[in-house]
């Protein structure tokens, strides 16, 4: 049996042996926990510029658009004859050496909205431009396959649309001690397991002891089994850097969490984006070499699939501070051992068609990567979290 | 009265009632004390920021100095939170209690966001004006705000180019509900609000070169309409009635709907369309008191934070912590998550909302901890992100318990249970509250409000 495996069971079945009688209904050990596959989602909060991230050095268009911003090939990380990764995403281009990464080329969707906060919840709900729905895909997902409020983390003190189902939501934490110690205040234990069977019913009171009971039994569970498992790899010093390695150790704990959630915010560089995008790339970059290295030393890293989303990308022709605008599409990255497209899915972006704003146009629609990433590594129909039908691709 | 039912009435036209203030009550019929709740808001106190720096600023501004508008739009959002707050601050202290909450029905009724501190201000006030008054007048003036105008770009609406979210919204959200409507009736009434915007004071401006003065044909009505005459169209079928009716339903009495409730609302409703009319219609009805409906509703934040706030007066030292415990706990006024508004219900609570109620009351009361960090903003630079620390802090509240102490003068701790907790108490729970009652006033306060069952109103 393999550690990890052996955890699973071991802290699980501890915990059961702890928890009040009346819990014995509602079971944390998951029917669906089969395939251990996890997911981690990424959002570089703000509007990522893909365009300088993923560089076309030899495209005139760009260096008549970006005069002050565009990147010289001597700058960047050569990949192809044609383009080049950003110089701080040092740990990205090697990913891509070593056919673990995939990039998807300017992803977005139809009406493309360009408010940070309309467009972040349209990735995360995965609607329409002109649709407005209440719970996220992930949420969503937690309902289809009938999963636990744990089964989702998002690594924050509150909790994200993306995260929130019609009947199970997601749960935040950044510290499972001071999620878990909030749990263990005198009153609150007491509440707990003074609590019977009687009202676990339809009335909204037994709705909200359930809710305390899942809470406290997510957070112990949670704290008692990432506590077994403690890192050796180096992390930098920064927030986004402690939250990716407050996942790995979910996830080689043996956590039975299947979707994470993190973001690193800053990257709406509307004034001198040069020196900020390069810095706030090289803590996701440097964070995500540690994350992996991590990952890969307790050889959790094979089920483990990263996905790296922007809710827009920025616009082609740069502004006159030396930054630049809301725009529309952007990549996707996707990082993992078992991709089925490795390097670049599709070309890049067509920067001599433009839409009337001056915007990329979308080559393809963000929720074909959902609808394969539920369909291929979640397992699960799509088309249960999905409100419209997509294809997907050919990625996992 | 009975002191169950009065509670009932208070928790659902406001924000609880002391157990001394109940006990007054006892004596009177349910008609006088119904009367008294609307008496109580019979007049309207319009909510003020101090906005005249901002005015004079405003004055000879040209739009064209880049810099100039980006400070002034920076200005106006600080008004905007310093309003957030100020609604909070009164929802506390306000004698106009129903109209007070109405007032923050309507605003999840007719959603809307906008950044101009003065458009926005008069848009909370047209809600707060309006609140009990004549519906169709209402539907009337929020279509003429200049908040709503830009919200739903009814200022884009041209006769040359028909802009449609106004007019679906109208249908779709303030009026009739979803499929009630067919997508030509939408481009027709799109057709009717042609023209309509507003100036830069927030005051309605009718553009007569934008207006499309050509015959419409609406629900089977055939004219060259104008916005007014498609409200009152829309206001002809009795589903508006009904539609409005199940919303204040939903939120006055009873998550779960009953039809003949609500059919019997419509019914009085659809007569005249008075609001007035209508709530107290509902109050005074017998099934309102019904069990079933009584401690059945899941506090929204603003009712669980105003809750507290009038049984121990609390003074945030840092405007800023109010702001972000709004955002804990899911709803942050004046910032709707969509035009949808907030879902309400259930929809509340998840573990993370669950515990943090739970902790709330020590929080804020006991120098509890609490785990705060502002989500990274999108404006957040890299310096701001990479200081922000995994705090986990004390709120500096001010608690004042020298009138709490008045208010529940010698009150038992049993008695202030039963003005607190409303909904049926958990068999375990009940044990443990045994134990509290040798426990001070104060300690059984706190612990009373850490309860699953303060969350039900």
């Amino acid at each position: 049996m393999k550690r990890r495996d052996f955890l699973k069971r071991t802290s699980l079945a501890s915990t059961a042996l702890l928890l009040p009688k009346f819990l014995s209904g509602f079971n944390l050990i998951d029917e669906a926990i089969a395939t251990g596959k996890k997911l981690v989602i990424i959002q570089l909060s703000g509007g990522n510029d893909g365009l300088n991230t993923i560089v076309p050095f030899r495209n005139d268009v760009y260096y008549q658009k970006r005069p002050s911003l565009a990147h010289q090939k001597s700058n960047l990380i050569g990949i192809t004859d044609e383009i080049g990764f950003h110089e701080s995403l040092i740990a990205h281009s090697n990913l891509y050496n070593n056919g673990e990464l995939c990039i998807i080329n300017n992803v977005g969707y139809p009406n493309p909205n360009r408010s940070h906060f309309r467009s972040t919840d349209i990735w995360h709900t995965a609607s329409d431009a002109d649709q407005y729905l209440q719970s996220g895909w992930i949420g969503r997902y937690l309902d289809a396959s009938k999963s636990k409020s744990l089964d989702a983390i998002e690594v924050d003190d509150t909790l994200s649309l993306l995260m929130k189902g019609s009947k199970t939501d997601g749960i935040a934490t950044k510290n499972p001690n001071i999620f878990y110690r909030t749990t263990q205040a005198p009153y609150f234990k007491k509440v707990v397991s003074h609590h019977d069977d009687a009202h676990l019913n339809e009335h909204n009171l037994g709705y909200l002891y359930k809710t305390m009971v899942t809470a406290s039994s997510s957070a112990k569970y949670i704290y008692e089994t990432s506590k077994t498992y403690t890192s050796k790899t180096t992390y930098p010093n920064n927030e986004f850097s402690k939250q990716l390695k407050q996942v790995a150790q979910f996830i080689n704990s043996g956590l039975q969490t299947k979707v994470y959630y993190a973001s690193l915010g800053g990257f709406d560089t509307h004034a001198n984006q040069a020196n900020k995008q390069k810095r706030l790339l090289k803590v996701y970059d440097e964070a995500m070499e540690a994350f992996i290295k991590d990952l890969k030393q307790e050889d959790s890293f094979k089920d483990t699939l990263i996905l790296t989303f922007s809710e827009f990308g920025r616009r082609v022709q740069q502004n006159a501070a030396n930054g630049t605008d809301h725009g529309t599409a952007n990549q996707v990255f996707l990082i993992g051992s078992q991709l089925k497209k490795q390097g670049f899915y599709n070309p890049m972006a067509n920067l001599s068609n433009l839409d009337s704003i001056g915007d990329l146009k979308y080559d393809i629609d963000f929720r074909e990567i959902y609808t394969s990433v539920l369909n291929n590594w979640l397992d699960i129909d799509a088309k249960k979290v999905m409100h419209k039908s997509f294809k997907g691709l050919n990625i996992v | 009265m009975t002191s169950k039912e009065i509670i009932h009435l208070y928790n659902r036209t406001g924000f609880g009632i002391s157990y001394l203030e109940m006990k007054a009550l006892q004596s009177e019929s349910r008609v006088s004390v119904v009367n008294e709740v609307f008496r109580n808001s019979a007049t309207f106190t319009p909510l003020q920021v101090d906005i005249s720096e901002l005015r004079s600023k405003m004055k000879g501004l040209n739009m064209k100095d880049r810099k100039k508008v980006r400070s002034l739009v920076k200005d106006s959002t600080k008004k905007v939170h310093e309003l957030n707050i100020a609604w909070i601050y009164r929802l506390g202290a306000t004698k106009k209690l129903l109209r007070e909450k109405m007032t923050l029905f309507w605003a999840n009724h007719f959603v809307c966001h906008d950044k101009n501190i003065l458009h926005i201000q008069q848009y909370n006030n047209t809600l707060r004006k309006h609140a009990l008054g004549n519906f169709k007048d209402f539907v009337i003036a929020i279509a003429k705000e200049a908040s709503m105008i830009k919200y739903l770009n009814t200022k884009q609406n041209r006769k040359k180019k028909p802009n449609e979210n106004f007019a679906r919204e109208l249908m779709e959200l303030f009026t009739l509900g979803r499929d009630q409507y067919a997508e030509k009736d939408i481009k027709e009434a799109a057709r009717a609000f042609t023209g309509w915007n507003h100036d830069i004071r927030g005051e309605f401006r009718f553009r007569r070169f934008q207006h499309d003065y050509e015959e419409k044909t609406f629900f089977g009505e055939t004219g060259t309409f104008g916005g007014e005459e498609i409200i009152e169209i829309i206001l002809k079928k009795k589903q508006c009635a009904t539609f409005i009716c199940e919303k204040i339903y939903k939120y006055f009495v009873n998550d779960q709907i009953d039809a003949s409730h609500v059919a019997e609302m419509a019914t009085m409703f659809y007569k005249d369309y008075d609001i007035e009319n209508l709530m107290r219609f509902v109050f005074l009805s017998d099934w309102f008191y019904d069990e079933k409906n009584i401690g059945t509703k899941i506090k929204s934040p603003m009712e669980f934070l105003v809750g507290i706030h009038r049984v121990v007066p609390m003074r945030f030292e840092k405007e800023r912590e109010l702001v972000y415990l709004q955002k804990l706990l899911g709803q942050h006024l004046l910032f709707p998550p969509n035009v949808a508004g907030w879902k309400g219900g259930r929809n509340w609570i998840n573990p993370n909302t669950m515990m943090l109620r739970l902790n709330l009351p020590s929080v804020l009361l006991a120098n509890g901890i609490i785990a705060l960090d502002e989500k990274g903003a999108f404006e957040d630079d890299f310096q701001r992100f990479n200081t922000r620390k995994n705090r986990q802090r004390k709120l500096k509240v001010k608690a004042d318990w020298e009138t709490f102490t008045t208010q529940q003068k010698n009150v038992t701790p049993e008695q202030l249970q039963n003005a607190l907790l409303v909904s049926p108490i958990n068999k375990g729970t009940e044990e443990y509250l045994e134990k509290l009652k040798e426990q001070n006033l104060k300690e059984s306060c706190i612990q009373l409000m850490s309860l699953p069952e303060y969350q039900l109103c």
